[in-house]
């Protein structure tokens, strides 16, 4: 074939689609969205979760996709502000034929959910684990790949009520959404269990030094102390500042306060922090983990705790893909969260070390760690806690 | 109250004045700046993070001791600030102040941007160089990162009162903040003044960046600490280097006795209340020049 | 080159479109916009309406901040206002939308005073902290008066319905915002040509020659205050409309701090900039997504790579135009204008 002027005009302007950054797609692909906080306050995450998710799609596209079908991740910048997100969903979902997505806030969640219900095509799941949204009535297209807030306090309060009955605890949250979430159904949970909360310390979103609250801490001397709604800052300093005074409180954390680097970096003043993990660690070779291994064949570096929770949410999504797939249903967000909550004692290949039952849009299992400052890791204190057993 | 326990309120009064006294650190380098320039720079948080990064790099990545550490991360600092002077806040010279506070705020963006870029967004802490044994001052105890902030707080503002007095350097900025006119006539190099205004402004943020650093750790959104010094600096008055020091301790003081007698919640509430309050009384603050206005 | 504009009439002359290239223009950008909607996908439909949202909320600011000269950092926080009330009477009440709009803006006016009485003394950048300290405490507000806030979870609250008709969608909400936004703009150009605006921009000037012209000041700053909330409370309504959930944390201190960047960027004291400012400060940093999603077939993973590269240029950028243009961009909209005016003569 010669080239004409108009088989030349075509293949320019191919090459221009191309360059535009629109990859010609396949209209079976199976795509997932993403509204990614890879900038501001909750980068940290956003930056962990977008490599878990790439990851888990490479593995499952070497293996030859989902019944044949390709795996595709679309993902955006919010700078985890809420109508940056939306604006990003709008965008994906205009152009892509989006059937899961992955939400970065709280807020977010709340506010797509109205328009994820109306259009029904996707189930999403995302970085937020605020209790409310743990309601498969008021969001039934969207799920968590993990405990929800209140979920995880109840796990350490399970684990504090079996170690050392009666217990004296102290709550301290930042004064923020994320922080204020799972207080007050937690207090009344310490309550049941016959645990005493003696003070509830709230710090604002700006504080930096703690030494007021450390003092509040010392007068209430409790046995645990629980935080909730930070990443890092200020635990370091609280725990610094105790270990000075002498205080003989043992402090625990949450999901996203459980990273393993974050903590390495701390040092000395790290030592004996417990909280509470859905997930197992990067390093962890105890058992089969086959998920792990590879994961680690892929990055031999250290990963970070979000990268596993966008690992598993992932694969998550592809499970229940699979399964409505594989039943012959057509690909909607219905049919893929009735697939997802078909998920019965569900093998992770080693990600959640026990295996997983999902009835509604949370996976209430938890496992205590502990760092140890001398191994510079995150060791298992418990065996799984799964809630409500 | 009865049976009121007073050992407690010492030990928070003086949590307070430590916490205080890195607001008014960071309220320093605002005045500086102000002072000479008559620029609002609410990038003063992210100078402050850069200063604190710097320090992460020299310690943590280079593995230098504290005392190499500080003076290089301080340099960083001034190097900043002389930087920032010479290439955005000089071109806008003569320009309305909301201006130049807008281009501040385009900085700020610019600086966290490169945080992110080049230390990624990760939270760390920095390496402990202060030590950890408590301090007790007769029975009440203090976190011993905070008396030495203090400390350093305190020599350095009066340091920098004893320049304003006496050092030929410290007289023409005080010349220049009166009358930029009058200044140059009388052979002052304004030029030069600006851009050692920044430049100590650079290091005293920087120096505020390590304390609030080693205290709090370090984040690319660290920068929001600055938010806290701008009411120290409104309390104080903007263009006063004693009001920044008394407005720190004010509103750290204010902060810590909210914070422990009435909840966390209440702190934001009742510093800002209290801004309110003495702007309704002194609208210059409680040290600020007043402007006398004439037709 | 463009002559002859001699007016012959007071009224021509103060007419708010004075000569017939601008009054072609601008029907043709109303008829752009009417249009709009039935080209556009989704997501331009949205970033329009939050364009619009934004342009009231400047236009509002511009009112107190570049005409009055009374710098404000609450606007976020005023629009919070203006977000609850709708909230609260849509979801409590179920009264009709345009009533709750105007509700909004009226109950955030009020706040907006209120917030306002400072001004008569303080001055300059200490009013400007001081509306500072009123936006954080009204975030307490939002934050703890949980019998009508619901604290920190917030509201949710249902798609706004005129006559049956539902708003729901960009599609159709685009047609309830931007009649607003237009309104509100046309509005906040007339008023510079009545006595109040007037006032206003005496008092920018020098408010102590203002107030022996014989303004009075209290009066003349509070009115500024309570027309500017007013816009920012619509604006709020809107917004609670269009993203339908409120938490507290909707409207936060960056975001006052971005109106007044769009004030600025814009330019102070110009209607047309308080438009500019918003369109800049809103479509800049997706114009940039855009540029990262270009370069992402050459460089893999470039939405990570190159996502805080984009928070330096946003910055830089905002740096760039003010040292080239202190104005703001309604000043080059103006020397842009200028040229074609004059060509082929030299500016």
């Amino acid at each position: 074939m010669s080239i004409t002027r108009r088989t030349a005009l075509a293949l320019a302007l191919a090459t221009a689609t191309t360059l535009a950054g629109a990859p010609a797609r396949a209209a079976d692909d199976i795509v997932i969205a993403g509204s990614m906080p890879l900038t501001g306050v909750f980068a940290f995450a956003g930056i962990g979760v977008h490599a878990g998710i790439q990851d888990y799609v490479k593995i499952v596209n070497d293996a030859g996709g989902i019944a044949g079908r390709k795996v595709v991740y679309v993902a955006e910048d919010t700078a985890y502000k809420v109508d940056q997100s939306v604006a990003v969903f709008n965008k994906l979902t205009s152009q892509n034929k989006v059937n899961l997505y992955y939400g970065d806030s709280t807020g977010f969640a709340k506010t797509i959910n109205p328009e994820l219900n109306r259009l029904g095509t996707m189930m999403m799941a995302g970085a937020s684990f605020a209790t409310e949204l743990n309601d498969p009535k008021a969001y039934p297209l969207q799920f968590m790949a993990g405990p929800d807030y209140t979920e995880m306090v109840g796990i350490l309060l399970q684990y504090i009520a079996k170690t050392k009955p009666g217990a004296k605890i102290a709550f301290v949250h930042s004064d923020t959404e994320f922080g204020r979430d799972p207080i007050g159904p937690s207090e009344a949970h310490a309550k049941k269990l016959g645990l005493d909360v003696v003070v509830k310390i709230v710090t604002p979103p700006t504080a930096v030094d703690v030494s007021t609250e450390i003092l509040k801490l010392r007068r209430a001397d409790p046995d645990f102390t629980i935080f909730h709604g930070y990443v890092l800052a200020p635990l370091p300093e609280f725990m610094n500042q105790a270990k000075q005074l002498g205080l003989k409180t043992k402090f625990m954390g949450t999901f996203w306060s459980m990273d393993n680097s974050l903590w390495g970096k701390v040092g000395e003043a790290a030592d004996g922090f417990m909280g509470v993990m859905p997930y197992r660690y990067y390093y962890d070779a105890e058992g089969k983990s086959p998920m792990l291994e590879k994961i680690r064949a892929m990055r031999p570096e250290y990963q970070s705790t979000p990268y596993l929770q966008g690992f598993l949410t992932t694969m998550l999504y592809l499970e229940s893909a699979k399964r409505v797939l594989e039943g012959g249903k057509e690909l909607n967000g219905p049919n893929l969260k009735a697939a997802l909550n078909s998920i019965k004692d569900f093998d992770t290949g080693g990600i959640i070390g026990t295996p997983i039952t999902i009835t509604g849009n949370s996976i209430p299992v938890g496992r205590v760690y502990r760092y140890d400052a001398v191994k510079k890791a995150m060791l298992p204190n418990s065996d799984w806690i799964q809630l409500g057993k | 109250m009865i049976d009121f326990d007073w050992l407690f309120f010492l030990e928070v009064s003086l949590a307070g004045l430590g916490s205080g006294a890195l607001l008014a650190l960071t309220g320093l380098s605002f005045v500086l700046i102000y002072k000479a320039t008559r620029a609002v720079n609410l990038a003063i948080g992210e100078m402050l993070m850069i200063g604190a990064y710097a320090f992460f790099s020299f310690s943590a990545g280079l593995g230098l001791p504290w005392w190499a550490a500080v003076p290089a991360a301080l340099a960083c600092g001034g190097l900043l600030g002389a930087v920032i002077e010479r290439a955005v806040i000089r071109p806008m010279l003569g320009e309305s102040a909301i201006s130049v506070l807008m281009v501040t705020i385009g900085l700020g963006s610019v600086l966290i941007g490169a945080v992110e870029l080049l230390w990624g967004a990760d939270p760390a802490q920095l390496p402990d160089f202060m030590g950890t044994s408590p301090v007790f001052l007769g029975p009440a105890y203090v976190s011993r990162k905070i008396v030495i902030g203090f400390a350093v707080a305190a020599t350095v503002i009066t340091l920098f009162i004893l320049a304003f007095r006496f050092w030929r350097g410290g007289v023409a900025l005080r010349a220049t903040a009166t009358d930029q006119g009058a200044a140059y006539s009388c052979g002052i190099d304004v030029p030069v003044v600006f851009s050692m205004a920044w430049v100590f402004a650079g290091v005293a943020a920087a120096g505020a960046g390590i304390l609030v650093g080693a205290v709090g750790g370090i984040s690319p959104a660290m920068g929001i600490f600055g938010l806290s010094a701008l009411v120290v600096v409104i309390v104080g008055g903007l263009d006063s280097v004693v009001g920044a020091l008394i407005g720190g301790v004010l509103v750290g003081l204010i902060e810590a006795w909210t914070g422990t007698y009435l909840g966390g919640e209440f702190k934001t509430l009742i510093t800002f209340g209290l801004l309110i309050a003495v702007l309704m009384v002194r609208p210059y603050g409680l040290f600020g020049t007043v402007e006398i206005e004439r037709l | 080159m463009r002559i002859a504009t001699a007016k012959e009439s007071y009224a021509a002359d103060e007419a708010l479109f004075d000569t017939p290239t601008q009054r072609v223009w601008l029907a043709l950008f109303v008829a752009v916009c009417a249009l709009f909607p039935f080209t556009a996908n989704e997501y331009w439909l949205y970033m329009a309406c939050l364009v619009a949202i934004h342009v009231i909320s400047v236009t509002g600011l511009n009112i107190v901040t570049g005409f009055t000269g009374l710098v404000s950092l609450g606007q976020a926080a005023f629009m919070g206002v203006g977000a609850y009330t709708v909230a609260v009477a849509e979801t409590r009440f179920g009264t009709p939308v345009l009533l709750n709009l105007i509700a909004a803006g009226a109950i955030t006016a009020a706040v907006g005073a209120v917030v306002g009485i400072p001004s008569l003394r303080v001055k300059g950048l200490y009013l400007a902290i001081a509306t500072i300290a009123s936006s954080f405490i009204l975030h307490f507000v939002f934050a703890n008066w949980n019998s009508v806030t619901h604290g920190v979870s917030g509201i949710s609250l249902p798609p706004a319905s005129i006559l049956g008709v539902e708003f729901g969608r960009p599609f159709a909400l685009y047609f309830l915002i931007v009649p607003i936004a237009f309104l509100a703009v046309f509005s906040a150009s007339n008023l510079f040509r009545t006595r109040i605006g007037r006032a206003f921009i005496a008092i920018r000037d020098r408010d102590i020659s203002a107030e022996v012209l014989g303004i009075p000041l209290l009066r003349y700053k509070l009115m500024s205050f309570a027309l500017s909330s007013f816009y920012a409370g619509v604006a709020g309504g809107l917004w609670a409309y269009f993203f339908r959930v409120v938490t507290p944390e909707s409207f936060p201190f960056v975001y006052s701090i971005f109106f007044l960047a769009a004030v600025i960027v814009g330019g102070m004291g110009s209607i047309l900039g308080s438009i500019l400012g918003a369109v800049f400060m809103t479509m800049v940093p997706e114009v940039l997504k855009l540029g990262v999603g270009v370069m992402s077939p050459f460089l893999s993973d470039a939405v990570a790579l190159l996502s805080p590269v984009r928070t330096i240029v946003f910055g830089g950028l905002i740096i760039g135009f003010l040292i080239f243009e202190p104005h703001g961009l309604a000043e080059i909209w103006r020397r842009i204008r200028r040229f074609f005016h004059l060509w082929p003569f030299k500016t």
